[in-house]
């Protein structure tokens, strides 16, 4: 019988702040990911209704309303995918010690995002004043169109302050070279955005 | 800054100075054992409010023709004590409540793995039951705790804050799911390998994920509604393109899971007090375990049995009712598992056992029922009758609350120190059981006859036994009441227990009671499973936890 140990006592030195360290990264790390987990749920239950819906509907668009403009949204998407990529060099800049091209690479992910959203603000102002397509006032079209976009936008809008606040603690010193998991947190969350969106472009404008 | 901690259990072993303001150690602590004490008290306190509604209903219905409450006023009362009792009783108790006390300790962690989320998730659980009981100044839900639309999304206001007040217990829920799953997988003490964890803490390792899943998609379901009913934004609405039948996949996509959030961890609390008070190893620990995680995921698949009446297409009835069938297959599995344990052993009848033996009968008979509703062809007969009120008090009523109160009596010694009355323990369980059956084994055959639920009058020809009903249920209060009385009187006036009243054998027994802040002197180290009774206890590292030793330092602020 494999007969467990128990480790002796270990007296303070500089790598117990370390350690500590590593400890609570791993357990919010696994934290943070069940978040996304669930996150991905609230999505998915979203996405069922809107299939649901579109299947009992007749037709989809249903009678009266305009395809979706793809065009418009391919280049919006490719905005927010060029965001996950510049995100995605930030942290690996960080973690090489280039701390200003990380920095560069932060503000272009915070201004693509922006950007992302102004996009979706022009979608919708087009669909609301030239198309006549609403939320509440569109039928099963405008409620899960705009829901679930609109979900992610927030998601989005909160991504954009979340990396703000980043940049911002990073700036500061809040995060050095070996502990940063605000930026990995960061990281994670803006891809799991971008992920959301492909799936989003795919069954709202490809389908 | 200065860190001085002993570490053995890894992050396990991360110590926090203890708080000692009374707001910071009772009110808004961050202490797994306080939180789960909290919860167990507001989970009390909702425990009686929905059952003075409970006994509303059946006072109403002594007579055919009612008689005590308007029409109106009986769908308000029984919609809050369905959508009370399942959220702000049992699910709160089973997983904040014990799982919050018993799961750390029973890992030998010295709290959860994020206590400040954890006091979190608690603070929004009496809010929620706070806003779900107000909803009945405004207008209370009248759809029952199901809350179909259409009548949901046509009734007053009060719907809207049932929505809001359920989406809440739900974050709060979700917020436990993802606590309780980091601090099982992460935080064991060294050698407890997923094989040596008290069955307890397998429960809890299995409701997570559900809590954590199932309890975001009803999340959405609620959202929607909440937006459709403020906002005009068709989702349920027929006449606007949307589908009542989506409600119904949607709610019940969570809420068969939700079955399993009460049940499994009630599992875990029998699975912990027939061993010990039969004195012999629970017999097939690893079926135990591993059927729990098999009715988690299969809990998934067999949510439109509910539906079968609601127009759900024959090719779809067929694979949802023998999915349903299926899971009767690892619940027998435990069934079986347990009868063993209790055979051949030498039975202590406390009143904790007694309520895990009764619990027993009453969960396979509540079982034995759901396989009868889950055939098409019988469901479609008492579909919407007083059978199907009966199956689900057997469930949750014969099968959670009576493992709550198991729990409670069993677990009380080490939150206190102290034991609850024997005598009026008793009491409470013969008073509780036959008031319990009473009360709900004639629903089978009113249901069979064909007496709808959900109605405030009735054909006179079912008085008689709604009569009996009722009186019955009396017999069931006056067991609660006394259960409650010995729980007042027992904090302060019981018998002292000590650090192990049963001669139980997994970790929360071996460390004094009420445990320390810290939980542990040191992270002990675990070497086999718990529930060997002929064998010395599987751990050490432990000698120095009932010896007036100092305690261990605390880590300072970082
Ligand atoms: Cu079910």
């Amino acid at each position: 019988m494999a007969v467990a140990t128990l480790p002796h006592a270990q007296t303070a030195d500089h790598g117990e702040v370390d350690r500590l360290y590593a400890e609570t990264r791993d357990l919010r790390l696994n934290g943070f990911l069940l978040f996304l987990v669930s996150d991905v749920v609230l999505f998915s239950s979203f996405i069922f209704a809107y299939l649901y819906m579109r299947n009992t509907g007749q037709g989809w668009p249903p009678p009266g309303i305009n395809r979706l403009d793809v065009a418009f949204a391919a280049l919006n998407s490719v905005v927010l995918f060029g965001s996950g990529a510049t995100m995605h060099y930030a942290l690996e800049n960080w973690k090489h010690g280039n701390f200003g091209r990380y920095a560069g690479l932060m503000v272009a992910t915070i201004v693509l995002g922006a950007m992302f959203l102004c996009g979706q603000g022009y979608e919708y102002t087009t669909l609301y004043f030239r198309e006549h397509v609403s939320w509440a006032g569109s039928g099963i079209f405008g409620a899960s169109f705009f829901t679930l976009t609109g979900m992610h936008g927030f998601h989005v809008f909160v991504g954009v302050w979340y990396l703000t606040v980043l940049l911002l603690q990073s700036v500061h010193g809040v995060y050095t070279k070996q502990k940063y998991f605000g930026l990995t947190a960061g990281t994670l969350y803006w891809h799991f955005v971008d992920v959301i969106w492909v799936v989003l472009f795919s069954i709202f404008y490809l389908i | 800054m200065t860190v001085a901690a002993v570490h053995g259990g890894g992050i396990a072993d991360h110590i926090h100075p203890e708080p000692q303001s009374f707001i910071r150690r009772y009110i808004f602590s961050i202490d797994h054992k306080i939180i789960g004490i909290q919860y167990i008290i507001t989970g009390f306190v909702f425990l009686v409010l929905s059952g003075m509604l409970a006994e509303l209903i059946r006072v109403q219905l002594m007579h055919a023709n009612g008689g005590l409450v308007s029409n109106d006023t009986y769908n308000e009362i029984y919609s809050v004590h369905g959508s009370a009792m399942v959220w702000l009783v049992i699910i709160p108790l089973v997983t904040g409540g014990f799982g919050n006390f018993v799961m750390p300790l029973q890992i030998g962690a010295r709290d959860v793995a994020f206590p400040w989320l954890n006091m979190l998730s608690f603070w929004m659980f009496p809010v929620a039951g706070l806003m779900l009981f107000s909803s009945f100044l405004i207008g209370a839900p009248v759809a029952g705790w199901t809350e179909y639309p259409p009548m949901s999304l046509q009734a007053g206001p009060g719907t809207s804050m049932w929505c809001a007040a359920i989406f809440l217990i739900g974050v709060s829920s979700t917020l436990t799911g993802i606590n309780f799953l980091v601090t099982i997988l992460k935080m064991r003490a060294p050698g407890m390998t997923f094989t040596r964890m008290p069955l307890f803490v397998w429960a809890q390792l299995a409701t997570a994920p559900l809590s954590m899943v199932a309890t975001t998609a009803l999340a959405a379901a609620l959202a929607a509604l909440f937006i459709e009913r403020q906002f005009g934004v068709p989702f349920y609405d027929p006449t606007k393109g949307g589908s009542p039948i989506l409600w119904q996949h949607m709610f019940w996509f969570y809420s068969h899971p939700a079955v399993y959030i009460m049940i499994l961890p009630a599992f875990g609390i029998i699975s912990e007090v027939l061993p010990t008070f039969s004195r012999k190893p629970i017999f097939g620990y690893k079926m135990i375990a591993f059927s729990s995680v098999a009715i988690a995921l299969a809990g998934f698949m067999v949510w439109a049995h509910h539906m079968f009446t609601s127009g759900l297409a024959p090719f779809l009835q067929l694979p949802f009712m023998i999915l349903t069938f299926v899971i009767g297959v690892p619940t027998g599995i435990k069934i079986f598992s347990w009868m063993a344990t209790l055979w051949g052993g030498k039975i202590h009848f406390t009143s904790s056992m007694l309520f895990a033996i009764g619990f027993l009968a009453l969960f396979t008979f509540g079982g034995i029922t759901g396989i009868l509703l889950a055939a098409v062809p019988f469901d479609f007969h008492v579909h919407g009758t007083y059978f199907v009120v009966a199956h689900f008090h057997y469930v949750l009523v014969g099968g959670s609350l009576m493992g709550i109160f198991a729990g409670t009596y069993y677990w009380f010694p080490k939150m206190t120190g102290r034991l609850m009355n024997e005598f009026w323990g008793r009491l409470h369980f013969w008073l509780f059981f036959i008031g319990f059956n009473g009360t709900f084994l004639p629903m089978h055959w009113l249901g069979i006859l064909g007496m709808p639920r959900r109605v405030p009058v009735y054909d006179p020809q079912f008085q008689g036994w709604n009569q009996f009903e009722s009186i019955m249920s009396f017999v069931m209060t006056l067991g609660i009441l006394i259960f409650f009385a010995n729980l007042l009187v027992s904090i302060r006036n019981g018998k002292k227990g000590g650090a192990n009243p049963w001669n139980a054998r997994t970790l929360e027994w071996q460390i004094p009671s009420p445990p320390h802040y810290y939980n542990f002197k040191n992270i002990p180290a675990v070497y086999a499973l718990p529930y060997d009774f002929s064998e010395p206890l599987p751990y050490t590292g432990l000698e120095n936890e009932l010896t007036d030793s100092p305690a261990p330092a605390t880590a300072g602020a970082h």
